[in-house]
């Protein structure tokens, strides 16, 4: 069963959901609300409007905010547009006055934005709910000690020094790029940020703004001075890198003759040649800092690349609803952090197919080098996050588009281009292992970045993840499933490393290990090991002993991972047939409601590490239950859960 | 005639390809014609088995020289030119010509299994002077007081028992022979290393029409190359596709692996016949397991092991055959140096036997040695053998005549050891200096640089043994006695 692939379009889908077990009746009952998704997410991806548009990966108010604060100097913002947005940021104001992170914890740094925001708005600052987020602000340490993001719009609008900041000694940006300091080693998204940070710090930028200053912390209520945030970690380590970023920063005042100026032209050159195909850079946050440092170096706003940035943000909005804050339930206009995302708009196609789709995700794969290819040894293939981010491999999306490349139809037109696209992306994937074993997203060596080492508090915002960060072992596992879906097994000393790698970076660790992880990982080990491999054993059993009494595995969407690993393990087993029942009755139980039963989330990045994932529920459980089926009935189906 | 009916001056066993040329070279080595050679065979007609199919232009040479190249031509067989290697699907391919190879014949030889023995054995029928019975086996084989081997026990197809006395067995039952193992030779090293899956394409798209195609990227190489001209001018095209020991589907399921781990790695439109042509493929499809046999002693007294018998390898060079018909050759040879021995004497005495042997040792280490190199750099499964393979494309790539000299050691038409030597240094030389050296990444990283160099000299080193074994055969005087085996 491994290897047939699915049955395809949606009319198939639907003919074969006919009457039957109660499980295909609540398939045919939940496919439909897939399929809605994969619309609105497909559509979004061709170009509508953005009140049409719905964001299928929906992070915090952050970026909503930022771009609200941005508009201050970008003047680009409509009306209704600004109305839209502000009603997500109110909505998503919770009861006690704090904006909360997408894990559902109050969040400094969001609840300046937000409180900063409504300011922008002209929402009064004695209104009882922006008093309670000033509260909140001051209990959690002042808005001088929120994150890096939000200390750079506080220096932007004259409320702290530029002192509150890292430096950067503008040395790094001359330095050739194969060295280890260099910001070419940083992870994209850090690079994305740190460039224009640099550009932005060095001119000393100001954008006229609401006065923060009431969030701020002060030593007592009559001080003026700050209670100034420490840049670095506590310990012997953190106190010379203080006393290093102070020098830094005094020889910033020294006169160093072209040296500055040259970094500043090399940091600008940096963001002309990291302009994106769509219009903008690596994501939101860069893509507003670069137009805002544009700016500064005196871009005009009729400048070809400041609207090509501000088309690029506008078409990442889109609508969503608010699950959290006094406007649950409403519909608002949110800005994501980046376009629609390829890996969900993959598992969508997935999980409904129509005949357009593998065309556009065809379209969607790059054809042109980027600067992932500098440690990667690979030719151009593999797929962005997002559609027109053309320099930028993502390995997740990569993965989720081989596996619906890998169930194509057999009468399609397009096998043999999308046959030309899986050997590329094959390449790609090999390209992007990392010496241990374990497989980078975005640029190889992003999870140890050498200036990362530095015990500086921001320093984590550098790399893309850590070594044993859940997604970079889901990410493994799922690189390897695909590698051995393509016929590489454990003999081959790239899969064998990555498994030893699996099994090093997860060992002893299973109870703690998300179902979606150990999915993931008995995915690899089904994919690459014979079925007496200790692995494909232990993560057997692992998940076996992680079922409730009801059959679930967690919510609906861990149940649904969980589901179908078991069922590429061993097939439709006792176990597998309590799982789909427990989905069938949460399908029926729900109904239209089914996506508000489960807080799916995935990956972000930097500063909006969590994003919220609306489709997931529908889709997951859609893709599980039809894969059970088709295993129970014995019609033609595969599993391409990861 | 000789006086008595149950005596043979040699009885072959297995009239497979090799066992049918050594039937007629033996028989052009005798010309009074009047030596009684009986060919047997298990099978009524062909042997099941999937199996070799494309013949290089030494072995073509042979079955010329045989008698056979004429009638196999008529029954459909392809003249063939060479290989076309790709490196992956999308790579321009090298080409390998036969026609490089300086004073040599130009091309080889396709030909369905079928077709190949079914004419082989017409021929031979035709001709009377072997007697051939299909559907006896050997199930004993008879020894003198001396311990040589002088006769056989068949079974006929009645189930029957019968016993012939002769001066020479000549074993060619290919790579399970039962006189191997009846007659006790070690079939030390031997180890299956995997299967080869085969269908037939009609019409294919070929780069080029009268080439091999070897195409990597998959899990094993896939091969694909012409095999018949049919009556109605259409032309067959067998694929064969590399499939691991642990076989990662059966039966149904097979054809489903194939067509997402192996199909995809297929340059267009090739890749849509393959496919089409598995899913049409009535019930599993045609496999066979393949074999490693480091060349087993090939001679006993009174005993002459002659293709698979006397040693296979994986057949990613296309050589087994080659070999099986210049065994036939040799003791041929041999024969025709003996045909004047005198009534009572046998044909092929010891020294004769000898004399093959040490013939066949040099020959058939070599092109094990190769075969075992090649699949190895064609699989890349190891950081080593993926060096070697970027090496050996990037020195064929150097120029022609880099290439001919490949070719020439592939097609089995090169024996001098001083080229053996010469082509695995600088091979080696280039795998370490394309380790060195990424195709596409601009600032790849010194620790995987260094990764992939030790891989390649380690690679190297493992092979050193193999290549002074085959140095040794090479120039071993055929004097100096073989460690029994
Ligand atoms: C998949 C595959 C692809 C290959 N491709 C190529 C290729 O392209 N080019 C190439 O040169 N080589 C190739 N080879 C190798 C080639 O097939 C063999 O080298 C060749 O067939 C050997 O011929 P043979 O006559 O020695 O043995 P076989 O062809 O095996 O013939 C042995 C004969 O002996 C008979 N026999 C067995 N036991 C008994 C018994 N007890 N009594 C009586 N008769 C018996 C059998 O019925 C059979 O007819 C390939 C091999 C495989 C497996």
């Amino acid at each position: 069963m491994l290897d047939s692939p699915l049955p395809t379009a949606s009319s198939n889908v639907a003919s074969a959901v006919v009457e039957g077990s109660p499980i295909e009746r609540s398939l045919a009952a939940v496919h439909p609300l897939a399929a809605r998704w994969r619309g609105r997410v497909l559509d979004s991806m061709e170009g509508t409007e953005p009140t049409q548009r719905w964001l299928a990966a929906v992070p915090d108010i952050g970026p909503t905010c930022e771009v609200l604060l941005a508009d201050r100097l970008l003047c680009d913002l409509g009306k209704e547009e600004t109305e839209a947005l502000m009603q997500w940021v109110r909505g998503s104001q919770d009861a006690s006055g704090a904006w909360m992170s997408v894990e559902g914890s109050p969040d400094l740094s969001l609840t300046v934005l937000g409180w900063w925001a409504r300011r922008c708005a002209g929402d009064d600052p004695s209104e009882a709910s922006m008093v309670k987020a000033q509260r909140v602000v001051h209990s959690l340490g002042g808005a001088q000690r929120a994150n890096f993001g939000v200390r750079l719009w506080l220096a932007l609008a004259g409320a702290v020094p530029w002192d509150f900041l890292p430096a950067i000694p503008g040395e790094l940006f001359l330095l050739p790029r194969s060295t280890w300091v260099s910001p070419s080693r940083f992870a994209p998204w850090a690079r994305g940020i740190l460039t224009p940070y640099y550009v932005l710090a060095r001119a000393s930028a100001s954008v006229r703004l609401p006065d923060p200053s009431p969030l701020m912390l002060r030593r007592d209520p009559d001080a003026t001075a700050l209670v100034s945030p420490r840049l670095t970690r506590p310990g012997l380590a953190g106190d010379i890198l203080q006393a290093f970023d102070k020098t830094v920063k005094l020889t910033q005042k020294l006169p160093r003759g072209p040296l500055r100026r040259r970094a500043v032209a090399r940091a600008v050159d940096w963001l002309d040649e990291t302009r994106q195909r769509h219009g903008g850079w690596f994501s939101t946050r860069p893509t507003l800092l670069a137009l805002l440092a544009m700016r500064v170096q005196g871009a005009r706003v009729d400048d070809p690349r400041i609207l090509g940035g501000l088309a690029h943000l506008r078409a990442t909005r889109g609508q969503v609803v608010v699950r959290r804050g006094v406007g649950r339930g409403q519909t608002a206009l949110a800005q994501g952090v980046g376009g629609s995302r390829v890996s969900t708009a993959a598992r969508l196609v997935l999980a409904d197919r129509h005949p357009s789709d593998v065309a556009s995700l065809l379209r969607m794969e790059l054809s042109s080098a980027g600067p992932w290819q500098d440690r990667a040894n690979a030719l151009a293939g593999g797929w962005p996050h997002e559609p027109g981010a053309g320099a930028h491999l993502d390995v997740d999306a990569t993965c989720s588009v081989l596996a619906v490349l890998s169930s194509i139809e057999e009468s399609s037109p397009l096998r043999a281009p999308a046959w030309a696209a899986r050997r590329r992306a094959t390449d790609v994937l090999l390209a992007m292992q990392e010496g241990p074993g374990g497989f980078a997203r975005f640029e190889r060596g992003e999870a140890d970045v050498f200036m990362q080492r530095f015990p500086w508090t921001d320093a984590d915002l550098l790399a893309q993840g850590s070594n044993d960060d859940p997604n970079r072992v889901r990410l493994a596992a799922r690189s390897l499933t695909h590698l051995g879906r393509t016929g590489f097994r454990i003999d081959d000393d790239r899969v064998a490393r990555g498994i030893d790698w699996l099994r090093n970076v997860t060992a002893d660790a299973y109870e703690t290990r998300s179902i979606r992880t150990l999915s993931a990982l008995a995915g690899a080990a089904v994919a690459t090991c014979p079925p007496s491999h200790p692995m494909r054993q232990e993560m057997e059993h692992r998940l076996r002993a992680r079922q409730r009494e009801d059959g679930s595995f967690g919510d609906l969407v861990a149940t649904a991972h969980a589901l179908s690993a078991l069922l590429e393990l061993s097939g439709a087993c006792v176990q597998c047939h309590r799982a789909a029942r427990h989905l069938a009755e949460a399908v029926d139980r729900h109904g239209d409601d089914l996506e508000r039963a489960s807080q799916a989330t995935c990956q972000g990045f930097g500063l909006s590490p969590r994003l919220e994932d609306p489709s997931a529920t529908a889709r997951e459980v859609s893709l599980a239950l039809r894969t059970f089926v088709a295993q129970t009935t014995g019609r033609r189906g595969r599993s391409t859960q990861r | 005639m000789s006086p008595q009916p149950n005596h043979y001056d040699v009885v072959i066993i297995g009239a497979g390809l090799a066992g049918c040329a050594t039937a007629r070279a033996l028989r052009d080595a005798d010309p009074t014609g009047t030596r009684r050679i009986l060919l047997v065979d298990k099978c009524t007609d062909v042997h099941p088995q999937f199996s070799g199919e494309f013949i290089h232009p030494r072995g073509a040479e042979i079955l010329d020289k045989l008698g056979f190249y004429a009638p196999l031509v008529q029954a459909g067989a392809v003249d063939v030119d060479g290989f076309l290697a790709f490196e992956h699907a999308d790579a321009q391919p090298v080409e390998l010509d036969y026609a490089d190879v300086p004073n040599r014949r130009p091309r080889g030889l396709a030909v369905h299994h079928k077709t190949l023995v079914r004419t082989l054995r017409g021929e031979l029928r035709r001709a009377g002077d072997v007697e051939l019975r299909e559907g006896w086996s050997l199930i004993e084989l008879v020894r003198s007081d001396s311990g040589s081997i002088c006769g056989v026990v068949l079974s006929g197809p009645d189930k029957t028992r019968h016993t012939l006395t002769c001066d020479l067995v000549v074993g060619a039952d290919g790579k399970n022979s039962s006189v191997r193992k009846l007659a006790g030779i070690s079939d030390e090293g031997r180890e299956t290393i995997g299967f080869t899956a085969g269908v037939s394409v009609t019409d294919a798209t070929l780069t080029r029409d009268t080439y091999a195609h070897v195409m990597l990227g998959a899990w094993g190489p896939v091969l694909a190359y012409p095999i018949q001209n049919e009556a109605d001018g259409t032309v067959t095209t067998r694929v064969t596709l590399d499939l691991p020991k642990e076989l990662p589907a059966k039966g149904a399921a097979l054809k489903d692996h194939l067509l997402e781990a192996y199909v995809p790695f297929l340059p267009a439109p090739l890749s849509t016949q393959v496919a089409e042509a598995i899913r049409r493929h009535p019930g599993n499809l045609y496999m066979a397991p393949t074999v490693d046999l480091p060349a087993p002693a090939a001679i006993q007294p009174g005993l002459a092991l002659v293709g698979d018998a006397g040693g296979c390898s994986h057949p990613i060079t296309a050589s087994g055959m080659t070999m099986g018909l210049r065994d036939a050759e040799t003791l041929g040879e041999e024969a025709r140096r003996r045909a004047a021995a005198p009534r009572g004497e046998p044909w092929l005495d010891g020294a004769a036997l000898r004399r093959y042997r040490t013939q066949h040792d040099r020959y058939v280490p070599t092109r094990q040695a190769l075969a075992s190199a090649i699949y190895e750099a064609f699989r890349g499964e190891r950081e080593g053998s993926r060096a070697i393979r970027r090496a050996l494309f990037e020195y064929w790539g150097s120029g022609r005549s880099a290439r001919s000299r490949s070719m020439a050691l592939l097609s089995c038409s090169e024996g001098r050891p001083s080229v053996f030597l010469a082509e695995y240094f600088k091979t080696a030389r280039h795998a370490l200096s394309s380790s060195l050296v990424p195709q596409h990444a601009r600032r790849f990283p010194v620790a995987d640089r260094v990764r992939r160099a030790r891989g390649a000299a380690a690679l190297a080193k493992d092979k050193l043994g193999l290549v002074a074994a085959v140095m040794w055969a090479q120039v071993r005087p055929s004097w100096m006695p073989h460690a029994s085996r």
